[in-house]
């Protein structure tokens, strides 16, 4: 796994934002099975996907966060019958906002993970952050006048 | 005569100077100061943090964006400031803060407070009609000379309390001194003294009360007979109030920028003013017809008795508004007004309560006495 | 075509007004809500009318959009109406209520929805200074010439034919004559009510519409390109966004923007000075009012599904900010993405509230098994 950084390489501040389901439980068997994700993406729990509000993302990506990532249940699964479904169009409909405006709609994704899926979950976060590194720092963030 | 310091260089130099001094120093952790933002130098207030972003710094712009009064109250209103924060406020702005203060949303702790003689700001329209800049020249020659500069806000060229109150440091901008290419500072407490201490200047004795202030004191006085005798906005009666606020869009700018309305949710715009059908009826039952939104006239009133005895004249509603309605002239005429019923400036004294919140026993004589003799 | 023919010799405001006169008279509606001249004349307000004599001092299509029409009507009937209401509104102005009675706003059962063909509105700012002036350039408005319209209202294409109750076709026709058109059973109940002689036809009613949103159309394509060359990236949109004071109007005269207290405007946003000074040290410093882009990329994120392009928000902006402008570019890409369309139709859902189990599959980059940019060893 990535030590801390060495030289001058951009290591990115992730948030991933998680469901207290799968999302959590993706995090939970990595952990069980001794997969460790990336220390520059930071977890953040969330009840469903479909509870996120999508002000809070954008606070991220304004506030300090070069990527956000949000990880829930996969169609069909969630514990709460259709939130991930929502979710899935609300983050859509933040990344088109982001995308028109040019601001960086490939810093936020979305993607499903299980609850048994360790491998896919670490993977995803160690992806996402190697993505972010290459598009470099969110420019929002470092900003005096947003 | 107050300590004062005497800094050889131009009032903007000067205070860009301090700034940077009291954030290079520690003694402040940040300074509210106005900035020029983007390419366009947009004037916005800004918290600095750092020296070198008081680059863009332009803290006596006559300018007023927001008013700073309220910007501090909104970042004081959940605790006081835990590190020392310099302001720079216009008189208004710091009046604003004070009656906040008194209204419980906000903490005056760890903030240094430095104003200055003010010579009014520019109306924010003027931002899309050329910019002021070439504006600054002649404003300030009208200032050196105790004049009433062209162009202001009409609020502005009608304020008559243009020296602050409870500043800590005062910078002296009224008058031949802030035109000579020095910079006049009144030290007006021992936080104002502490914060000056190791920064360069020439000890002195000033006094603010100048023939240009008098002067500029007097004109004032009679721009505020003329713009309140003003035919459109004049006692004008139910007639000339549907005249004036005829084309307003209820769209709430106006309290939405002032510092002393601070309701989260308006009285105006909760459950109990909404209009339900029943509301209606009873209008159009004596009514050909009624308007939608209703109750236009009600809440500029009703606004009024709300806050216009806090009202600081700072103008930044009239600003704001979408079609031009000179609220600022009016509330400003009639704040006057209801504080002279009560001997009241706002923000003038920290420790005078508010005059709603407190009452003489034996007071307002002229109210309550008529009695039917049976 | 489910049509009457109305004689307009005054031009269609007459016929409009004519027209609430006898629904009010043959009570198939109790009120009308209707724009009419302030006492000062330089302005426009709602009325809810029920006396049918004062609806001769009313204007229906004013030269201004001063207060949104949804707006009115949500104001009006957000607790429900008494008996039938006849509003008279500009398309967007439908669009805008009939997304309103989606989001449960505004009930349409008491309400008569009656619109016109719109041929734009005029800078309100630019109005208020020069009424007289403003009334002679929304002549010209009307005869084609938009050359002194809102920007939003010179790319417009859903200027005609929403879904309204009753629509007065005027583009294209003979002057003199205008044509009333059913958009609904209600609609076509208050034809056989009134009478009406039916209408001809209105072939060249519908040539003369589909030309012109064609040409809107391409208007509206090549100036979000133009607008987004000069907003897009974060230089270009905080420039954009720097003169703003966070004054909110913009979010208070949008007619989908409902909420009683929003999001922006409570404790949710609030913050105790170590946090303002946390974020201010990190950035080097910090504009204030604070969250000024988080204030506009969140209304989007809330509204800009339902947006309908009216204006409003850009005629209110006290910093000349292409707000509107702004709203209607995302507005459109979000809008599309879902295939929808704002107050096209009262059935079709929000799509907040549906979804299909399958879609979107283009929305992250696909998972290979293992992704390998590191060793898996702690």
């Amino acid at each position: 796994m990535k030590g801390p950084s060495m030289g001058n390489e951009f290591e990115p501040k992730i948030l991933y934002i998680l469901c207290s389901w799968c999302g959590t439980g993706g995090a939970e068997t990595a952990s069980a099975h001794g997969l460790h994700y990336p220390e520059n993406v930071r977890i953040y729990r969330v009840n469903c996907t479909g509870s996120l509000p999508a002000v809070h993302v954008l606070r991220a990506l304004i506030e300090g966060a070069d990527g956000v990532a949000v990880s829930g249940c996969h169609p069909g699964d969630c514990h709460y019958e259709s939130g991930n479904y929502h979710a899935r169009r609300r983050i859509a409909n933040l990344k088109k906002i982001l995308g028109t405006l040019g601001l960086g709609e490939d810093r936020l994704w979305f993607r499903f993970v299980a609850h048994g899926e360790g491998r896919r979950f670490v993977d995803t976060a160690a992806e996402f952050s190697d993505h972010i590194a290459a598009l470099g720092p969110n420019p929002l963030t470092t900003r005096k006048d947003t | 005569m107050t300590e004062a310091l005497k800094i050889t260089k131009t009032p903007d130099e000067a205070i860009r100077a301090l700034l940077a001094f009291l954030l290079e120093s520690g003694k402040a952790s940040a300074v509210l100061s106005l900035d020029r933002i983007g390419q366009d130098g947009a004037p916005i207030y800004s918290l600095i943090t750092e020296a070198k972003g008081l680059e863009s710094a332009a803290p006596l712009l006559p300018m007023m964006p927001s008013n700073a009064g309220k910007l501090l109250a909104e970042m004081t209103e959940l605790a006081p400031s835990p590190e020392p924060i310099a302001a720079v406020l216009k008189p208004c702005e710091l009046r604003a803060l004070v009656e906040l203060k008194k209204l419980n949303q906000a903490n005056l702790e760890n903030l240094l407070l430095i104003s200055t003689t003010c010579g009014g700001v520019f109306p924010l329209a003027i931002r899309n009609n050329g910019g002021i800049s070439e504006k600054l020249a002649p404003y300030r020659e009208a200032l050196a000379k105790g004049e009433v500069a062209d162009g202001i806000r009409p609020t502005c060229r009608a304020c008559e309390h243009f020296v602050p109150y409870n500043a800590d440091l005062t910078v002296a901008l009224v008058g031949g001194q802030a035109n000579d290419g020095t910079c006049t500072v009144l030290i007006n407490s021992s936080r104002g003294a502490e914060a000056l201490e190791g920064f360069e200047g020439e000890r002195t004795q000033a006094k603010l009360e100048s023939d240009a202030i008098e002067a500029l004191r007097a004109k004032r006085a009679e721009e505020a007979t003329k713009l309140f005798t003003a035919s459109d906005t004049a006692a004008p009666g139910l007639d000339g109030l549907i005249n004036i606020f005829g084309r307003c869009l209820a769209c709430r700018g106006c309290s939405n920028v002032c510092p002393i309305c601070y309701c989260e949710l308006c009285y105006f715009d909760s459950v109990v003013e909404d209009p339900t059908p029943s509301k209606y009826e009873a209008q159009l039952r004596h009514r050909k017809a009624t308007r939608v939104p209703p109750g236009t006239i009600a809440f500029h009133l009703g606004r009024m008795t709300h806050m216009v005895i806090s009202c600081v004249g700072c103008g930044m509603c009239a600003d704001v508004c979408p079609v031009g309605i000179p609220v600022a002239t009016l509330f400003s005429m009639v704040g006057k007004s209801a504080d002279k019923v009560f001997a009241y400036v706002p923000g003038k004294n920290l420790d005078e309560d508010l005059p709603l919140k407190k009452y003489e026993v034996d007071e307002l004589s002229h109210l309550g006495e008529e009695r039917i003799e049976s | 075509m489910n049509g009457a023919t109305v004689a307009a010799p005054e031009g269609v405001r007459e016929a409009i007004t004519d027209l609430l006169k006898r629904g009010l008279s043959e009570k198939l509606w109790d009120a009308a809500l209707v724009p009419a001249r302030v006492p000062a004349g330089d302005s426009f307000a709602w009325l809810l009318v029920r006396d049918g004599s004062v609806l001769d001092e009313t204007l229906p299509l004013p030269p201004v959009m001063a207060v949104q029409g949804a707006r009115a009507i949500y104001r009006l009937a957000r607790r429900g109406v008494t008996g039938k209401v006849a509003a008279v509104l500009r398309p967007c102005e439908v669009r805008a209520t009939i997304e309103l009675a989606k989001l449960k706003q505004v009930d349409l059962d008491g309400l008569v929805l009656i619109s016109v063909d719109c041929p734009g509105a005029l800078p309100l700012k630019a109005y208020l200074d020069d009424p007289q002036k403003g009334d002679a350039d929304f002549e010209k408005l009307c005869s084609g010439d938009d050359s002194a319209a809102r920007e939003v209202c010179k790319v417009c294409h859903l200027f005609s034919r929403p879904v309204s109750d009753l629509h007065f076709a005027t583009f294209g026709m003979d002057s003199g004559k205008s044509c009333v058109v059913a958009g609904s059973d209600q609609g076509r109940l208050l034809l056989e009510k009134l009478g009406m002689a039916k209408a001809g036809s209105l072939d060249k009613w519908e040539r003369a519409v589909a030309e012109r949103q064609e040409q809107k159309k391409q208007a509206r394509t090549k100036a979000q390109a133009t607008l987004s060359q000069d907003v897009a990236g974060a230089d270009k949109l905080l420039e954009t966004l720097s003169h703003c004071i966070n004054c909110h109007v913009c979010r208070s005269v949008c007619p989908i923007c409902y909420c009683r207290q929003c999001y922006f405007e409570s404790q949710a946003i609030l913050m105790p000075p170590e946090n303002i000074l946390e974020r201010a040290r990190r950035k080097g410093g910090m504009r204030l009012p604070t969250d000024t882009l988080l204030f506009h990329l969140g209304r989007m994120s809330h509204m800009s599904l339902s947006c309908v392009s009216c204006g409003a928000c850009e005629d209110a902006c006290p910093s000349a900010i292409p707000v509107a402008q702004l709203f209607s570019m995302v507005g459109d890409a979000t809008q599309s993405q879902f295939d929808y369309e704002a107050g096209r139709s009262v059935t079709e859902p929000l799509p907040t509230v549906t979804y299909k189990e399958d879609e979107l599959a283009g929305l992250v980059a696909p998972y290979t098994e293992t992704y390998d940019a590191r060793e898996a060893s702690p």
